[in-house]
């Protein structure tokens, strides 16, 4: 029992840490982050007899409940990083900045949504595991949401072109 | 399922949003590290290997420190609530003002019995549990500010008290140090051990979590 547990946690958890990393660094600081994957596996590793054929959309629904918890715990300590844990340290070059600030003018949901399509590149079904809703649902609200980005962004574009005139 | 990556207006949005992932310039963990992490994964998780069984042999040590802390804890709220009021000009104590729960050590009787595998069912049967801070270590008296409580009725403080030596023993195994956090459980008024109760971990946290949502 044990070492089929065993073998089958060895088969996969390779394959969910890189992915895994990446959706952690993608939300959160690095110290969390490496908390959270690490919380994210143990849980992986305990339901290892639960965990689906194509089991990286259920690890990411895993990864964002230990994430929460983990800021939940950060602001129920009151420290500074609560509000850091919420979001990537390194913004990157002003095109991203860009990007990131129009995601943020989003609703969480709609950001969300879109982060999990583009960055996790996920299928609507996919994510319709991740967030515990049903594929349609996901693919109605996901084309909302892009209608919703394109638009801040062109505001935002609309407004640096008026800065430079 | 209409495949929205087909049309090209999409395409262009997500290869912006590509552009501006915080992950890109990511490095690849080193496989070394990986295979750390993973091995280290397992291994937490060696104590609860035998949840098949339900139950394990712990060592009479844990036992009798987790008895010791709910005894302290019992002993000091009282002594703190005889001890005030004398001088009624002096400054109300933190005793005095706030609310406590106080808690026992197990009996060290309960060293011969076995130990569930700390999961979430196991604790969410448990009346009190919450999660706090150690502020002051005596020789007989464990002293927590509590800032959340998961079960039970809330308190701003919970002591666990007991005698000496046997405060000692609990120390060993659960090893309260003043300023650390920790996550606690109680039963009949004594602090759960066998792994129930412990320093703060993100693990242990995840199982709180688990055993006593919202």
């Amino acid at each position: 029992m044990d070492e089929s547990r065993r073998d089958r946690f060895e088969e996969i958890a390779p394959g969910l840490v890189e992915p895994l990393r990446r959706y952690l660094a993608r939300r959160t600081d690095p110290d969390t982050a490496e908390d959270v994957l690490a919380e994210t596996l143990l849980v992986c590793w305990r339901r290892v007899t639960e965990l689906p054929d194509e089991p990286l959309p259920w690890a990411y629904g895993v990864a964002r409940n230990c994430l929460r918890n983990a800021e939940r715990s950060a602001r129920r300590q009151g420290r500074a990083a609560a509000r850091l844990a919420a979001q990537p340290v390194d913004p990157g070059p002003p095109e991203a900045v860009e990007v990131h600030v129009a995601l943020g003018r989003l609703r969480a949901e709609d950001a969300e949504l879109l982060r999990l399509w583009a960055w996790e590149r996920l299928e609507p079904r996919e994510i319709a595991e991740v967030l515990e809703t049903t594929p349609n649902a996901v693919s109605v609200r996901l084309t909302r949401a892009r209608a919703k980005l394109r638009d801040e962004l062109r505001k935002s574009s609309a407004r640096a072109g008026h800065e430079q005139a | 399922m209409t495949d929205p990556v087909n049309d090209p207006v999409d395409d262009e949005l997500r290869d912006r949003l590509r552009a501006a992932d915080p992950a890109r310039d990511l490095p690849v963990e080193e496989p070394a590290r990986v295979e750390a992490l993973l091995q280290d994964v397992m291994a937490t998780e060696l104590t609860s290997e035998n949840r098949a069984t339900g139950t394990r042999g712990r060592g009479t040590l844990t036992w009798l420190v987790a008895a010791a802390a709910l005894v302290v804890i019992a002993g000091i709220g009282v002594f703190a609530l005889v001890g005030h009021g004398d001088d009624p000009a002096a400054p109300p104590t933190a005793a005095d003002a706030q609310t406590v729960t106080d808690l026992a050590v197990p009996s060290a009787s309960a060293a011969d019995g076995r130990c569930m595998v700390p999961d979430a069912e196991v604790l969410r049967g448990l009346p009190v549990a919450f999660d706090g801070t150690v502020t002051a270590v005596t020789d007989q008296m464990v002293t927590l500010d509590v800032t959340h409580w998961y079960a039970g009725t809330e308190t701003d403080l919970a002591r666990v008290v007991a005698p000496a030596e046997e405060l000692s023993q609990l120390l060993v195994s659960v090893d309260f140090r003043a300023g650390q956090r920790y996550l606690v459980a109680a039963q009949g008024g004594k602090v759960a051990v066998c792994g129930l109760s412990g320093p703060y971990s993100p693990q242990l946290a995840v199982l709180y979590d688990e055993a006593f949502p919202g």
